[in-house]
């Protein structure tokens, strides 16, 4: 959906202006009611320097009348006005600067919290969703979406406020000019709308632009990423001229989209940027015949000179909200899809049972499965008693591993349920199940935390328990080697394991909360098969309260378990002892022969 | 590497790395100079207007004014339009640049072991040629537009106070440089806490990016509260640091506007006291307050372009690290072609050890005939890996030889070796287009008939055609839309259409269907057979069949020959194979 959404935004169309400012007025409106202070401090603000401007030309149109034509021109004695004028000055600039201060403080609040807030709720719906939503998303969407997208979707506060002001002042600086002179008014107004139109032209067409260099940064991105992902390959194949080749293909496009942009955008600023210079010509021409009929004094003059001199760069901000607000709400689009997934797991009250001992897990009959339109499993009939452990079994694609992610509840089945000392999964309160089920997968993600930090993984665990899991999970000796023993860090920016390591380390994190059912789904693929056994031997003979079910390929964990439960294209084809399965069942028996075939070869030498 | 290097040098060997980078540079700095006069020119036409024709007569001179307007208008479209020019030509110029910065650290990367070595500093390396080069970009054409119009406008505005009076510009001049180098001083301060902000930056998109990508793993052990938490406060931290740092630095900058007032106060005062008899005219000072703004504004620009530098620096530096790191697998100079006949193996004294000191490789010496199919085997670590990435140089050895076809492996030209020595890692990476572009790959121009060809000869007709597409079938990013097991038969294929004459395969670890695991046996079979082969063996299996296998154990080659004498004779491979056999009798 994200993804769609994302490939969608190719060069589009340039969006209509009307809908855009609609679009752009209801977002704007939308974060000011969940920040109304921190805006009116900052609009205040900005009134305040938009006020000061104004104010100090007119200021300096006085000083021009009163002291310095009176001195420079008319040959008069200096007196006390000239220490008002430096005064005023003075006053006048320190109320400017108030006036940024208020406006920028107000700005940064309002932007960096409606940011944090973004990033807060994203993570905390996302948190919620049920995982099969999650699954047909891209991870690199999603996380573009909580942090580019959702910075981007308040750009537009940045220069709002600092607009709303220039708007203020573009409205009175034409009022002013009209009062001092109707005919200068008319030029004045002319000379700054058309400025204004032009800066907002620009911004509109060059944005469709902009949206190009988006996507050719991605591609260039793209490229590099797949081409250092796989540098083993390309060498080996002696491909990396060919790799430079494709490189320099997406990076010569960026560069001509850049160029184009800068072509368009150069063209606009120039126009727009030369406008308020030959306005105020215009003014002080046509202004010299207005003094010559005494319609205006050289002050009035130097004032309207003096605010067109000023205006210019304030001007600019309307403009630039109209930019941003085009990112913002192409991003922000993307942030409330996400927000508007409404697939959350719901959870029931239920709390455990508080029983000791190892838990029961039973389907009824009809429990079927199925996403995409897609049935992966149906009318599965399995009960798995306190204690045992169950190997399910079965050819790839026969629906085991999704099986075992209904047990952990960390998917939903389409019918029936699962029941965990004959209690609905879906009735439990989210923490409840937490405590009873754990669950293992093949592919472990450590978090950039402590090793002891991720075993004890939002839970209070104390160093005994934690070396008793790690004991348990054949980790405990390698942890102790590494440079910090369970205070190394791990992840991103920490130590890195190896696949064996990793997963013994997720092993470990699932039984440090001791739970009543144990789930591993492949969860000791990567770990050596001596080892491994001796993992699962210790689990069978360990004090730990656990009904353990594993989703086994090895012949080796097979032959641990007390039951096996053989799938095939997503029903159970029979279940019971390794014996009598090979008895009964064709299937198991041939994929058995097909594994004690390889026996010898199946498994690993290392 | 570079730490030390200062920004102005970091800057100047960008020069020398991007050849056309200071092409046309003046002509650009000339026409930002003309494009100043849009500014520069109001406050002379304001003094003109004022002192001749409206001051200067008993009436105003409206036909002298309508003529100076005329030129000053005439003098602004030619102003706007070169202004236009400059900044077009540097944007043209940064982008053209920066695009061959980025394809030459690109190119560099590819020679570089440590791309496919050091796995986990890969997307440091991505950010290289990435979002630093875009962040170097975005300096050049900002900060190269700032100080070429802030210098052009901060000369041409002290020239016009000269020519108006001169006392009033040195009063101007001096206050403009207490001012910056105020600034210069707040900058720093600034600089570091903005360093305080990156941390927090880094480490809320660090509990973000966590919170999504392991978002299986917190679902599966109810840790949604604990990172949520987690989430909560590293952006909370962001958010105060942010907030923190740029009120600081509206403080600081909005001091300008209280500097600009006050030397405008400054000036009409000390203006005034000057008076008519220093030659000062009306029209003067008033231009002067209009000059005084032309030059307040440029130079803040121009310390905040300098503060700018210090950031962009950082990115240099790592960039030019990039290029300054030696090409560790060179192709060699005057390199020699492999002999035209079946190739064998000599290793002499071979030893391998990282650049942290950690010996993997040591005192491996091994002759291996043309023709034999090698087993390597080994516990995890024992350097079995690292011995086959040595043969095929995808490694270069602290000391030692490894001979091919009786040529050293670093004098064979890479076209070459890459054309006659196959490899095929663990996991083959395939990239993100057909099933058939992959297999052809190494073999560019390979028609597909020549690809069906291939998975026949390999026994892989059947899987091929069991795909949606056959040979045209997509796989996806990385090949994620086929299992691991079909990832290798691919790899497999891409093998078998250089025909290596010596082949060294790293068996893949992971477990895979029974049924597509006789289809990689078929195919790994027919792969190897008819030449040199040398595999990492991780079955049982590979070693039977071998004719001889290489046992490794701590980095060193401890034992060798057939499997089973191997097995009687009660070192390292006995004991392996004990247990594992315990491991599945159980």
């Amino acid at each position: 959906m994200v993804a769609d959404a994302v490939a969608s935004g190719v060069v589009s169309d340039v969006p209509r202006l009307g809908s855009l400012a609609v679009d752009g007025a209801r977002l704007i409106g939308r974060f000011i009611r969940a920040h109304p202070v921190s805006f009116a401090i900052a609009v205040f603000g900005s009134f305040n320097f938009a006020a000061a401007i104004v104010v100090s030309a007119v200021v300096v149109g006085h000083i021009t009348d009163d002291v310095i034509v009176p001195v420079l021109d008319g040959g008069e004695p200096i007196d006390g006005r000239l220490r008002g004028a430096v005064i005023a000055l003075a006053l006048i600039a320190v109320w400017k600067a108030t006036g940024i201060v208020i406006r920028r403080s107000g700005a940064t609040w309002m932007q960096g919290r409606t940011q944090a807030d973004l990033r807060t709720r994203l993570v905390e719906h996302l948190l919620g969703l049920e995982l099969s939503w999650i699954r047909r998303q891209s991870t690199g969407d999603l996380l573009a979406v909580s942090d580019s997208d959702a910075g981007q979707s308040t750009y537009v506060l940045g220069p709002l406020p600092f607009a709303s002001g220039a708007l203020m002042l573009l409205i009175g600086s034409i009022v002013i000019v009209f009062v001092i002179d109707p005919i200068l008014g008319v030029i004045t107004a002319v000379g700054l709308i058309t400025k204004v139109v032009v800066d907002i032209t620009g911004a509109w067409r060059t944005f469709a632009r902009f949206e190009g260099v988006q996507i050719r940064r991605g591609e260039t991105s793209a490229v590099a990423h797949e081409s250092v992902d796989g540098a083993l390959t390309v060498k080996a194949l002696g491909r990396e001229d060919y790799e430079v080749e494709r490189f320099t293909d997406v990076s010569l496009r960026l560069r001509d989209e850049l160029i184009e942009i800068a072509r368009r955008f150069t063209l606009y600023d120039a126009v727009q940027d030369a406008l308020p210079p030959l306005t105020t010509v215009a003014v002080l021409v046509v202004g010299a015949t207005r003094i010559d009929v005494g319609a205006m004094t050289a002050g009035d003059l130097a004032t309207i000179a003096y605010l067109l001199s000023l205006i210019a760069f304030p001007l600019r901000l309307i403009g630039f909200v109209l930019w941003e607000v085009s990112g913002s709400l192409a991003a922000y689009r993307r942030v409330q899809q996400v927000l508007e997934v409404d697939d959350s797991v719901r959870y029931g009250a239920l709390e455990p049972a508080g029983a000791a001992g190892a838990a029961g897990l039973a389907s009824d009959g009809s429990l079927t499965f199925g996403y995409d339109g897609d049935i992966v499993l149906s009318d599965i009939d399995i009960d798995i008693r306190p204690g045992e452990t169950v190997a399910i079994v079965g050819p790839t694609g026969s629906g085991k591993s999704t099986l075992v992610t209904l047990f952990a509840r960390l998917w939903d089945p389409s019918a029936g349920a699962i029941r965990l000392d004959g209690r609905d999964l879906r009735d439990f309160a989210r923490s409840a199940l937490a405590g009873e089920v754990a669950f293992v997968g093949q592919d472990v993600f450590l978090f950039d935390d402590t090793v002891r930090g991720n075993i004890s993984f939002g839970v209070d665990a104390g160093d005994h328990e934690i070396f008793e899991a790690a004991r348990l999970a054949a980790a405990h000796d390698f942890i102790v080697d590494l440079p910090d023993g369970y205070d190394t860090r791990l992840g991103e920016r920490g130590t890195s394991l190896s696949g064996g390591q990793r997963q013994r380390v997720a092993l470990a994190r699932a039984l440090v909360r001791r739970p009543r059912l144990l789930i591993l789904d492949d969860a000791t693929s990567a770990v050596d098969p001596s080892i491994e056994t001796g993992i699962l031997l210790r689990l069978k003979e360990s004090v730990l309260p656990s009904t353990v079910v594993l989703v086994a390929y090895r012949r080796s964990s097979i032959s641990l378990a007390d039951r096996v439960v053989y799938i095939e294209e997503g029903r159970v084809l029979g279940q019971g002892t390794h014996d009598e399965l090979l008895g009964s069942v064709p299937g198991y028996a041939r994929l058995i022969r097909a594994y004690e075939e390889d026996a010898a070869e199946r498994e690993t030498v290392r | 590497m570079n730490s030390e290097m200062t920004t102005t040098a970091a800057l100047r060997r960008l020069f020398r790395e991007i050849p056309g980078l200071g092409r046309g540079l003046l002509l650009t700095a000339g026409l930002a100079m003309v494009g100043t006069v849009l500014q520069v020119a109001i406050p002379v036409v304001v003094q003109l207007i004022i002192d001749i024709d409206i001051l200067g007569g008993e009436s105003v001179d409206i036909s002298s004014a309508a003529r100076r307007g005329g030129v000053a208008v005439a003098a602004m479209v030619v102003a706007s339009f070169a202004r236009r020019s400059a900044t077009f030509r540097l944007s043209r110029l940064s982008a053209s640049a920066l695009a061959t910065l980025r394809i030459k650290v690109f190119a560099h990367l590819h020679r570089l072991s440590s791309l496919h070595v050091q796995s986990e500093r890969r997307g440091a390396l991505v950010a290289r040629v990435t979002s630093d080069i875009y962040r170097i970009q975005d300096f050049m054409e900002w900060a190269g537009m700032g100080m070429m119009i802030g210098v052009s406008q901060v000369v041409l505005a002290v020239a016009a106070m000269l020519f108006y009076r001169w006392q009033l510009a040195l009063l101007v001049v001096l206050g403009v440089t207490v001012y910056g180098l105020a600034l210069l001083v707040f900058q720093r301060i600034l600089g570091r806490a903005h360093d305080r902000v990156r941390e927090r930056v880094a480490d809320s998109m660090s509990a973000l990016g966590e919170s999504i990508t392991g978002l299986p793993t917190v679902r599966a052990y109810g840790a949604e509260g604990p990172t949520l938490h987690r989430v909560r406060s590293a952006v909370d931290a962001q958010f105060k640091a942010e907030f923190k740092t740029y009120s600081l630095g509206s403080a600081l900058f909005s001091s300008a506007e209280v500097f600009a007032g006050g030397l405008t106060a400054a000036v009409v005062g000390v203006g005034i006291l000057l008076g008519a008899e220093s030659g000062l005219t009306a029209g003067g000072l008033i231009a002067f307050l209009f000059l005084v703004n032309l030059l307040v504004q440029p130079v803040q620009t121009l310390v905040e372009t300098l503060d700018s530098a210090q950031a962009a620096g950082a990115g240099m530096r790592k960039v030019i690290g990039v290029l300054d790191t030696p090409v560790d697998l060179a192709d060699p100079v005057d390199g020699m072609d492999l002999p035209d006949e079946p190739l064998d193996v000599a290793v002499r004294d071979l030893a391998f050890s990282y650049p942290t000191g950690d010996v993997v490789l040591s005192d491996v010496n091994v002759s291996i005939a043309p023709g034999r199919r090698i087993a390597v085997v080994g516990h995890t670590g024992s350097g079995k890996t690292t011995f086959a990435k040595l043969v095929v140089r995808l490694l270069d050895p602290a000391s030692g030889v490894v001979e091919i076809g009786g040529v050293p492996v670093d004098r064979v030209r890479f076209a070459s070796l890459r054309a006659r020595v196959g490899y095929v890692p663990q996991e083959g990476f395939l990239f993100d287009t057909t099933v058939a572009d992959n297999v052809r790959y190494g073999r560019p121009g390979v028609n597909d008939d020549a690809i069906r060809l291939a998975f026949a000869d390999l026994g892989l007709t059947e899987w091929v055609d069991s795909l949606p597409d056959g040979i045209a079938t997509r796989v996806g990013e990385g090949g994620s839309q086929l299992s691991a097991g079909e990832r290798q038969l691919v790899a497999l294929t891409r093998a078998w259409m250089s025909q290596p004459d010596l082949l060294v395969l790293d068996e893949a670890t992971s477990a895979v269907d029974p049924a597509l695991e006789v289809s990689l046996r078929r195919a790994i079979d027919r792969l190897i057979s008819g030449r040199t082969s040398i595999t990492v063996a991780h079955r049982l299996s590979t070693a039977e069949a071998s004719d001889e296998v290489l046992v490794f154990d701590h980095g060193r080659l401890v034992e060798r020959g057939r499997h089973p004498d191997l097995l009687v004779a009660g070192g390292v491979y006995s004991a392996m194979h004990r247990d594992w056999m315990a491991g599945t009798r159980t």
